[in-house]
């Protein structure tokens, strides 16, 4: 293990974290290259490289991974600059992403326009074809219904077509077919199958994920395959890793066979570097919070396993693949505190973002932002703001909040700031009960992992609120997403239909699939370059009773083919998971079994543990001085003692009131709360 | 720098007279107590959306939940289905007398009585009072549409039903739990009484864990805040939507503004019922007056108290600004009346199971129509009647047990109307549930009953046309997998379509019918009415989009075109209705032709219509669509 390197790329900047074979991190930015990505990419790994006095070869040569996330399809998707895309329907069904589910937000907005529809009507072709909930053909594949969409197809120039029939995931055939009839009259547009990217029930959802997945495949291809080619001509020698939604990562190769999973893959590495903090401190139940600029994300990992969702939705499209459930709200540092109609005050949100940014910076921003709040209030240090990079001005925050909410709401400025402070704080803990309370987990057994620069001013006070005991702060909080997509899995997922019950069982069909997917599995793994018994596989099925609607996802025993005894295994696991979500389970009630899954995953060689060499025994030595700060409790500034976080030695606490500085973040530690750093530099914050 | 800020001074000079600073509340405290109701209401939803048996909740999330002090008066809601959340307070207040001074800790209320302020009998209420430290503080309330209320027919909106005893098995007042003890032989009462027992019982579980959760979070909510600082801030918190919906309502122009429109059919026969209303503005109140409507029907097409109260207030919470929290602090605005025994207030023993469909959907209507008048740009084209939504039922043979199998199938629903600034949207039905139904996927709806789902689509020109064009209708074709089903038609608005607004034209109104594949044959059949449909046979609807908004000649000419090259208007309406003029094979705007055919028109044409159809039976969908030989039932009967 010599190097490892993890790149994301954001709005602003592309973040680089680089680890050593002594754990040592180095973070480097770069601005972000939009037009061209790679050029960020490109410049980044030189600077690297020269850091190290070594030529770009000799250091690309010495990575042993390479990871990187992207936003190149999200954006895609969000502006609207992807291919003319085409979609193939079964005949009867083309308005099915017109009609959506029929729901309509803000109910009693009359004036709010309705969505317009991602492809347009007149690429939505129909076919002639239709299979049954049994898998059964109605009606045969009508090809001359194909060959005259194919006239519509080179007519309308097209450059990418989703294929999605109705009941494709009971039978392919047709979907099969087609892509076969279009390989052959159109060999240069590339074909998505909804049976290959999302085989599983609810057309609505299949069908968005296939559109979605054919939109960003021509870009998303072009791209990797461009970016690998360039560290594998400089001299890297493995297999670029690409970050996917599900948490994992992936190979180049692969990724683009299921190209929805580059989708908002972004904030999915936050639980992965969560619980690479929490776990070496024997921790698996975490709540990973991420507070940046303009958003806060939450996240969950329960038992070790980072919550996923199907619900995702990208620009108001299902993506019905499992995804890292990521809740975000517009809740940041630079989100803007405002006075409603009838005069309570709000946050967010809006946000100042980084242009004209928060009111202190000074570039024409008027309105007062949590930051400025958070300066008004002591917690932030005006003359170390980003370590110092970034000059502020302090009396633009006081007067942006006197003027816009001390003034008309008639409050002293400390207690309007205070009142911003209260508010941010409480949405970002109603958007962490929301998370945590549908997913039937109680938040107070849960630990918070705090990243982002700018949530650990508030990380405290949101423990306290949640009855938490324990906030992680870990030791790279600043460059969070970077640093998770070094220590993430590769990970691939499976999935097939058969319908079973538990009464009546049909264990022969049901190892048929479990074994058809774990061979698929294995064999894909083995062709990315790994060995079969570096594979992790592991099996769930969707499970409800026979008359509910709504599935939950159970884990299903692993290994051997399932024998006799672990139907009634699974039916336990599904009442008892019941239960704990919605309070009540029916025992006697049989068990519907409909989608099975398998997970294969191939562990990452972690980077070596940072080990702290601080040798201090007096916490004194962290000490850089004292200044006013305010709190809570006394509902005013008290003289509060600040510390040095990069020389707080290892075993001794800080206790509260007091604020511990980092060149990339700021924790305050509220009265009678303490703080400690670990033997692997993180630090722990007791509630 | 500030004091040459306009925009400051602006605002400043606003909030000088703060409601908030003048109720001398916190306004930071007032924030986090409100998001905090908000998020408690969202939680009873989730709990009832994903642990309920039935599609009609799991899937079409036909019911709302709601939050309420002792009194009781709302003080917040889940902006779920209208015409439930608007009306709650009518049945709970019944609750609330025919239990006063024996509410208990742990006691669960439950009624479905349409002469108790229900909405009607489909709709199932449960409610718990939640106490703190002895005080009976709040309410936590749900409202559940059921699969089944135990009619003489397979139906919980029994058209036909000719009275109380027959529409559902009524349940007033009633205990189902008592100091937190189960009243099990109360529960086994209603369960015998109802079909799909099994589903009821765990939709019933449902609508209990919902108000169990919300119970719980507002005692976390009291132990943080205290009971009487909680209880000044909701009285804050009712003020605040109470003088934002006030300055609202004062906005638009007092006076007395009529609406008028037509009922289908009663379910017996009886055809273009009218309902009218007279709505008075005064400063800041509104009443509504359905006095000259129809006299009651004979079937259960009736309305009631509930439903009238919600329908007056719809449109009116729709017409102030959104973000107002909606609460008592709105509802207070809105006062309605009508004579006892009219079709929309039926008197005892009448059967009302249609009430929350129709005429519940006529009633919005005219005060739409009523509110128009007074301020257009607040209002909105017709929504149409909630048609094509049948109550479909039968025997599941697929599995190796046969099951009795049902379902209220929404995916046909009609569209929304047009409003000055919007186009409708598709599938809103109706304004009592304004897009808060939700379809169920066609595989989920084939996997779950035994039917084929061969179309569905839009339709095109559907929906009314104007400068904001109506949501669109949909045709939709079902026909039976291998055994016979049972459809009951449970709607109104095709003879009767959603009206056009300011110049913009009414939707299609639509309708359904019976078709034999094999020998094309097919029976027309009105808005409600009962039709088995065979094997070999389908059921199809075809749903009215909503009304048209403002002059269509003045709809821009390029995003006609789209809707011709998409097949959502036809290239004869482009140039009939909309005045524009496109290559038919590209579909390229030809910009010279259009200028000079709206022009044209404009010279030539009458003087655009405020409201139509202003007549009865306008809708001519089935005159247009019947063949020789085929004929049109009305309202027949199981």
């Amino acid at each position: 293990m010599q190097y490892t390197l993890g790149v994301d790329i954001g709005g602003t900047f592309t973040d680089f974290s680089l680890i050593n074979a002594d754990g040592e991190i180095t973070l480097w930015k770069e601005a972000s290259t939009p037009k061209d990505p790679t050029q960020a990419i490109k410049k980044g790994v030189q600077a690297l490289a020269d850091l190290g006095d070594e030529p770009l070869s000799e250091f690309l040569s010495k990575l042993d991974l390479f990871v990187h996330g992207q936003t190149i399809a999200t954006n895609t998707v969000i502006q609207r600059n992807g291919p003319k895309t085409a979609l193939l329907c079964t005949d009867g069904f083309r308005d099915i992403i017109h009609f959506r589910d029929g729901f309509k937000p803000e109910r009693y907005n009359i004036q709010l326009q309705p969505p317009e529809d991602f492809i347009p009507r007149y690429l939505r072709l129909p076919v002639k074809e239709r299979v049954n909930y049994a898998g059964e053909i109605q009606i045969q594949l009508d090809e001359d219904s194909v060959v005259k969409t194919i006239e519509t197809l080179k007519r309308e120039n097209v450059e990418s077509i989703a294929v999605s029939f109705l009941w494709s995931i009971m039978n392919s055939q047709h979907e099969q077919r087609v892509k076969e009839i279009l390989a052959e009259k159109l060999p240069d547009v590339p074909v998505v199958l909804s049976s290959d990217v999302l085989p599983m029930i609810r057309e609505w959802e299949r069908t968005t994920c296939t559109i979605l997945s054919a939109y960003v495949l021509p870009g998303i291809a072009k791209y990797m395959v461009e970016l690998q080619d360039f560290l594998q001509e400089n001299g890297f020698r493995h297999p670029m890793l690409v970050m996917q939604l599900n948490g994992g990562t992936s190979t180049v190769a692969k990724v683009i066979q299921k190209s929805i999973n580059s989708l908002a893959s972004g904030p999915a590495a936050a639980p992965m570097a969560g619980l690479y903090c929490s776990k070496r401190i024997d921790i698996d139940n975490v709540i990973t919070v991420d507070m940046g600029g303009t958003s806060f994300d939450v996240s969950m990992v329960t038992n070790g396993m980072p919550s996923l969702t199907r619900d995702l939705k990208v620009h108001g499209m299902p993506v019905g693949v499992a995804a890292v459930d990521v809740h975000s709200i517009g809740a940041g540092g630079g989100s803007i505190a405002w006075i409603d109609k009838g005069g309570a005050l709000m946050v967010g949100p809006q946000s100042a973002g980084a242009e004209p940014g928060p009111a202190c910076y000074g570039q024409g921003g008027k309105q007062p932002t949590c930051t400025d709040a958070n300066i008004v209030l002591g917690y932030i240090n005006p003359d170390f703001f980003l370590g110092g990079r970034r000059k502020i001005d302090p009396e633009l925050s006081k007067s942006a909040i006197e003027n816009y909410i001390a003034k008309p709401l008639g409050m002293s400025v400390p207690e309007a700031a205070y009142g911003i402070f209260r508010i941010i704080n409480n949405n970002m803990v109603d958007a962490i009960r929301v998370v945590s309370v549908e997913r039937g987990i109680d938040p107070r057994h849960y630990s918070l992992v705090s990243g982002g620069g700018a949530g650990n001013i508030h990380a405290g006070m949101l423990g306290r609120t949640l009855d938490m005991t324990k906030v992680i702060i870990p030791r790279y909080s600043g460059v969070f997403c970077s640093f998770g997509m070094i220590v993430s899995d590769v990970r691939h997922d499976y999935m097939q239909a058969l319908a079973t019950n538990t009464d009546r069982f049909d264990l022969e069909a049901v190892n048929g699939v479990l074994k058809d997917l774990e061979d698929k599995a294995i064999q894909e793994m083995v062709e990315e370059g790994y060995p079969e018994g570096e594979v992790v596989l592991e099996r769930f099925a969707d499970a409800k009773y026979p008359a509910q609607i709504h599935e939950l996802t159970i884990a299903v025993p692993n290994g051997a083919p399932l024998r006799d005894t672990d139907i009634q295994k699974m039916s336990e696991a599904f009442h008892d998971l019941h239960e704990r979500m919605f309070t009540y389970s029916v025992r006697e009630s049989s068990v519907d079994l409909f989608h099975w899954r398998v997970v294969a995953h191939r562990r990452v060689k972690e980077p070596n543990p940072f080990v702290s060499k601080e040798k201090s025994t007096d916490i004194n030595d962290a000490l850089k001085g004292e200044r006013s700060v305010f709190f809570g409790d006394i509902n005013d500034y008290r003289e509060t003692p600040i510390y040095d976080g990069d020389r707080i030695p290892k075993g001794l606490a800080v206790k509260g009131p007091a604020v511990v500085e980092q060149a990339t973040t700021t924790i305050v530690i509220f009265p009678g709360q303490s703080l400690e750093s670990n033997e692997f530099g993180d630090f722990v914050l007791n509630l | 720098m500030s004091a040459t800020n306009p925009i400051v001074d602006e605002r400043a000079n606003k909030t000088k007279t703060s409601f908030l600073s003048e109720l001398d509340i916190d306004p930071i405290t007032f924030s986090v107590i409100l998001n905090r109701f908000s998020t408690i209401a969202r939680e009873m939803t989730l709990t009832l959306e994903y642990t309920s048996w039935t599609s009609i909740l799991a899937l079409a999330r036909d019911f709302s939940c709601a939050i309420y002090d002792a009194e009781p008066r709302q003080v917040c809601m889940e902006d779920a289905l209208p015409v439930h959340t608007n009306s709650l307070h009518v049945i709970l207040k019944s609750m609330v007398k025919a239990f006063d001074g024996k509410v208990y800790d742990g006691d669960v209320i439950v009624s479905n009585d349409p002469y108790s302020g229900n909405t009607h009998v489909g709709d199932f209420v449960t409610a718990t009072p939640v106490f703190y430290e002895g005080k009976h503080m709040f309410w936590a309330v749900t409202k559940g549409h059921q699969l089944d209320c135990g009619a003489y027919e397979a139906t919980s909106v029994a058209p036909s039903a000719k009275d109380v005893w027959q529409e559902a098995l009524q349940l007033p007042p009633i205990k189902f739990y008592e100091k937190g003890e189960p009243r099990d032989d109360v529960i086994n009462m209603y369960l015998a009484n109802v079909r799909y027992r099994e589903l009821l019982y765990g939709d019933l579980k449902a609508q209990l864990g919902s108000i169990w959760n919300g119970k719980r979070r507002m005692i976390e909510l009291v132990d943080e805040y205290g009971p009487e600082e909680t209880m000044r801030y909701v009285e804050a918190i009712l003020d605040y939507a109470d003088r934002r919906t006030s300055e609202e309502i004062r906005a638009i122009p007092d006076g007395k503004y009529f609406g008028e429109g037509w009922i289908d059919s009663d379910g017996s026969g009886n055809t273009d019922l009218k309902v009218c209303v007279s709505l008075s503005i005064k400063d800041d109140q509104i009443h509504a007056d359905f006095a000259g409507s129809a006299p009651q029907g004979s079937g259960g097409t009736n309305g009631t108290q509930g439903v009238m109260e919600a329908s007056a207030g719809i449109p009116i919470l729709c017409a102030i600004d959104p973000e107002i929290p909606h609460n008592d602090g709105c509802l207070r605005h809105i006062t309605c009346e009508a004579p006892e025994g009219s079709i929309v207030k039926a008197k005892y023993p009448a059967a009302t199971a249609m009430a929350t469909l129709c005429p519940a959907g006529q009633e919005q209507e005219v005060v739409w129509k009523a509110l128009a008048q007074a301020a257009p740009e607040r209002s909105s084209a017709g929504y149409g009647g909630f048609h094509c939504i049948p109550s479909i039922s039968g025997v599941d043979k697929r599995g190796e047990e046969e099951k009795e199998w049902a379902a209220m199938f929404f995916n046909g629903g009609s569209g929304g109307g047009a409003s000055k600034n919007a186009d409708g949207w598709p599938l809103i039905m109706t304004s009592s549930g304004m897009g808060g139904l939700k379809i169920i996927s066609a595989e989920m709806s084939e996997l779950l009953y035994p039917i084929m789902i061969d179309h569905h689509e839009i339709e095109t020109d559907s929906m009314g046309h104007g400068k904001t064009m109506g949501g669109a209708g949909i045709r939709i074709k079902v026909r039976p997998y291998d055994t016979p089903m049972a459809c009951h038609n449970t709607g109104d608005g095709c003879s009767n379509p959603p009206f056009g607004l300011l110049g913009g034209t009414p939707g299609i109104g639509g309708g359904n019918f019976r078709e034999n594949l094999e020998t094309g044959q097919r029976d027309f059949c009105s808005a409600k009415g009962y039709m088995e449909i065979k094997p070999g046979e389908a059921w199809v609807g075809v749903s009215s989009g909503g009304g048209g908004f403002g002059d269509p000649l003045e709809r821009e000419a390029a995003s006609v075109c789209d809707h011709v090259r998409d097949g959502i208007i036809s290239m004869e309406t482009a140039k009939d209705v909309y005045g524009v003029i496109m290559n038919s094979d590209t579909y390229e705007l030809d910009d010279q032709a259009t200028r000079e055919l709206r022009e044209n028109k404009r010279d030539s044409r009458e003087p655009l219509k405020d409201i139509q159809p202003t007549r009865p039976n306008a809708g001519t969908w089935a005159q247009e669509n019947m063949k020789e030989g085929e004929q049109f039932l009305l309202d027949p009967l199981p």
